[in-house]
């Protein structure tokens, strides 16, 4: 044994992905079943095309997610979440952009009850007027200790003027908005959206009756699902800086609209995010966190969402090394420009990547998670085998090149916040 | 069920092994038995910061991070008052690699100055981003030197104060490696797509030849029991005003944590919770409640907090908590009640011990609590649990003498 020689590893080749079991409902409804689960853990997620996006009035969106079990007549929110909890049931209401889920959890042996009680309440919901007001005055509450944080105010000021302030992505709430909700608001939106056709994922071992009562309620919804009109986006392009006298760090927000995950340049891209810093040992983690000790973190990523996807770095520095900062980061970006990436890095950052794939299908839930991306961004079956070989592939010429062509300064919206 | 199997090593080094054929990943775990609590007063957030360090390179490798993410690797680290754990995500084929890099680390560090002044800096920065410049960040900072007087539970893992972080010198670092990170202090668990015999084989290669450090003795001087109400307010730049409440209650390791973790289920897990459900939805005085336990292993805490709505003074505030508190004492739980609570305990147990790397961290840390044997008796012992034990448990923690206040006026 030598400690100085690293012991030998391989790299990983494939992906092995367990697609769920499809299912469609007499009405088209799809139902995607994972029953691979060796545990009685099971999972169920309901998704409808109802996301912030759709509303017509700030905080519509949200609030009737948020309030989709606060009751009807003869039953309270109170009732509905005790009667969850006693059968072990954990229910998580979540909205994006897109989309609005339910989530439910539960053990095999209940789960049957725990979707009954969230049945009756969602189909009967009216949203009481004394939940909302409840939520609102909780949620406002919320946003003012949120505003406080330099990273929210960066990130706020950021989407807005990512997507543009006239485009649906771009629309930004104040405290004011607060006081415009009405109960017909959240009744109206949800007539209108709750009542399309959902796309529902199943994570556990249930039995086959089970997935027939599931495609007889989907009979609920017979509407086709809302679609969008493109969007029109327009990026701000420079530096928006917001004050905040009392912070002690900045949180600093820099990036651009980019490709969705169809795009050819898609997989190489990814590679060079991660070089740029996608992973902990990155370039921006190694210059501004591990050389310079500026920050506790600082990272690059691109998101996806449906109608647009951004690439953006990220971090929170001390106030007085803000512009150094911003400086390092545009200099990381000239370096990828003028330099071919080495041999080793490169390999390391494959290597690195291939592992993470890895890591993300592990589990029942991870493996739904990972066909909810192919499924809601349309990519072929063959996506994880393609994006592997596109990593095996990929040349630091290749990085070169999309440096060169999308890292650039000039086409970045910069936020400072602190 | 968690299945293992332990063995150890001649320096003293304890590695258990847990097998998952269903993952093409393994996870290797180190647990090294010091925490804030094994700190001096005076040099506060030291564990935490030489966490960081030991990822800093080591006595024949530049680099920790580099070499795993290469073998398709990943890492991290924390500390808390009680522990310091360091783990590994790897592809099973390549398990080899963590070993490596886990025992030279083990073996000793490399001891850069550089490593030791960036590290420093990166902390300092870590103790403003989640402890100063958060609206209610520096809750803990305040309540645990009003919970705790003597032992060292009165500072949070990042430190008492920045200045302490500052002071750190290398002969520092030197002695906390030496005493601290022998293989004796350690326990080893590996878990994954791999055999026994691969494990035992890995173990004594890399971890076999590491020469046995004496076990540091642990002297903490005990927190006295409490016998009066304590309490602190002050003013900050936060835009609402917040309470905690904390009372003094059985460490993990007592009988006490499953009742009090169980109660604390009770009072403010969730909407149909005690606390919620009489503060937020029918007073609406609060914007948020939660109850929750501290789970340390020398002494424990069950924390009762909130945020105020505007308008509600926080003296009326406290007044309604406490009637809510005092109805646990004083009015029966019903079984119903008790039910519900044990079986969301359950959801939640069957839900984490799918991922792997839980059941790994979990191993690790039942053998470091000195109860390894006990690891699958959790469930058990949630349900032997009863109505009446939980009241007793009430009455015994939940009152006044045995609490401290923290109020947070907001300034805005």
């Amino acid at each position: 044994m030598n400690r100085l020689i690293a012991p030998k590893f391989k790299q990983a080749q494939s992906l092995d992905i367990v697609f769920p079991e499809k299912n469609v409902a007499d009405n088209g409804v799809e139902i995607y079943w994972l029953k691979e689960v060796k545990d009685e853990s099971v999972k169920i997620d309901i998704e409808w095309n109802a996301g912030t996006k759709f509303q017509k009035k700030k905080l519509v969106a949200g609030f009737t997610n948020k309030l989709l079990l606060s009751g009807f007549a003869s039953k309270t929110a109170q009732q509905i979440a005790e009667e969850i909890d006693f059968f072990g049931g954990y229910t998580n209401l979540e909205l994006d952009k897109d989309h609005s889920t339910v989530n439910l959890y539960g053990l095999t042996e209940n789960i049957e009850s725990i979707f009954d009680l969230f049945s009756t309440a969602f189909l009967n919901v009216d949203f009481p007027e004394s939940e909302l007001r409840k939520e609102v005055e909780i949620s406002k509450s919320n946003f003012n200790i949120d505003v406080e944080k330099v990273k929210v105010l960066c990130r706020r000021t950021f989407n807005q003027n990512l997507y543009g302030k006239n485009s649906a992505y771009g629309q930004l709430a104040v405290l004011d908005d607060f006081k415009q909700l009405n109960q017909s608001d959240l009744i109206e939106f949800y007539q209108n959206f709750y009542s399309t056709k959902p796309v529902i994922f199943i994570t556990g071992n249930v039995d086959p009756e089970f997935i027939e009562k599931i495609k007889k309620w989907a009979l609920n919804f017979n509407n086709e699902p809302h679609v969008l009109e493109k969007q029109n986006f327009e990026q701000h392009k420079g530096v928006l800086t917001i004050e905040k006298p009392d912070a002690i760090q900045s949180a600093i927000r820099i990036g651009r609209l980019m490709f969705d995950k169809n795009h050819p340049d898609y997989f190489s891209f990814q590679l060079l995010n991660t070089i740029l810093g996608g992973y902990f040992g990155s370039r921006l983690m190694a210059n501004i966190r591990e050389d310079k000790g500026y920050t506790y973190g600082i990272g690059s990523g691109l998101a996806v969402l449906q109608d647009a996807a951004y690439f953006f770095v990220s971090t929170e520095v001390g106030k007085d090394v803000r512009e150094e900062t911003i400086d390092e980061v545009f200099n990381e970006f000239d370096i990828l420009k003028k330099e071919l990436v080495n041999d080793d890095e490169l390999q390391k950052v494959k290597n690195y990547t291939l592992g993470e794939f890895l890591r993300q299908a592990d589990g029942p839930l991870s493996q739904m998670e990972i066909f909810k991306n192919i499924y809601f961004n349309k990519l072929s079956r063959t996506y994880y085998q393609d994006y592997i070989r596109a990593i095996h592939t990929t040349t630091s010429e290749d990085l070169k090149r999309l440096a060169e062509k999308y890292l650039l300064k000039e086409a970045m919206l910069q936020v400072v916040a602190g | 069920m968690i299945d293992f199997e332990e063995f150890s090593l001649e320096n003293g080094l304890k590695v258990i092994y847990h097998e998952d054929k269903t993952t093409p990943m393994a996870v290797v775990n180190l647990i090294y038995d010091v925490g804030a609590r094994d700190e001096d007063e005076d040099r506060t957030g030291f564990a935490h910061l030489f966490e960081h360090l030991m990822f800093g390179g080591s006595k024949n490798i530049e680099n920790f991070d580099a070499p795993l993410q290469m073998a398709g690797g990943e890492c991290n680290a924390f500390t808390n008052n009680d522990i310091t754990n360091y783990y590994d995500i790897i592809p099973a084929d390549n398990i080899e690699t963590a070993f490596w890099l886990e025992s030279d680390r083990m073996l000793e560090l490399a001891f850069t100055p550089k490593s030791l002044e960036v590290q420093r800096n990166v902390v300092v920065e870590e103790f403003k981003q989640r402890y100063l410049n958060q609206p209610y960040g520096d809750v803990w900072l305040l309540l645990r030197p009003l919970i705790y007087q003597k032992h060292p539970y009165k500072w949070p893992t990042i430190g008492k104060k920045i200045e302490h972080i500052e002071q750190a010198t290398m002969q520092d670092v030197k002695d906390f490696f030496y005493k601290h990170y022998g293989p004796q202090n350690a326990t080893l668990v590996v878990g994954g797509n791999i055999s026994l015999n691969v494990v035992k084989d890995l173990a004594e290669k890399w971890f076999g030849d590491i020469p046995a450090r004496p076990k540091p003795k642990r002297n903490l001087s005990p927190e006295p029991p409490q016998s009066e109400a304590r309490s602190l307010e002050v003013e900050r730049q936060v835009p609402s005003d917040a309470i905690y409440i904390a009372f003094r209650m059985g460490s993990r390791l007592s009988k006490e944590h499953y009742s009090g973790d169980l109660l604390s289920d009770i009072l403010g897990r969730g909407k149909s919770s005690r606390l919620y459900q009489t503060l937020v939805t029918e007073k609406k005085m609060f914007s948020s409640v939660s109850a929750y336990i501290s789970a340390g292993w020398e002494d424990g805490l069950i924390v009762v907090s909130g945020h105020l709505l505007k308008g509600v003074s926080l003296n009326d505030a406290e007044k309604e908590i406490w009637k809510v508190l005092e109805t646990v004492c004083k009015s029966k739980i019903d079984d119903r009640e008790l039910t519900k609570v044990k079986n969301k305990f359950k959801t939640s147990k069957v839900f984490s011990e799918q991922s792997l790397m839980n059941r790994v961290m979990n191993i690790a840390m039942f053998d470091k609590m000195g109860k390894l044997d006990k690891i699958n008796d959790e469930l058990a012992e949630y349900d032997t649990v009863s109505s009446q034990s939980l009241i007793d448990f009430a009455t015994r923690v939940i009152k006044p003498s045995n609490s401290s206040t923290l109020k947070i006026k907001a300034k805005l």
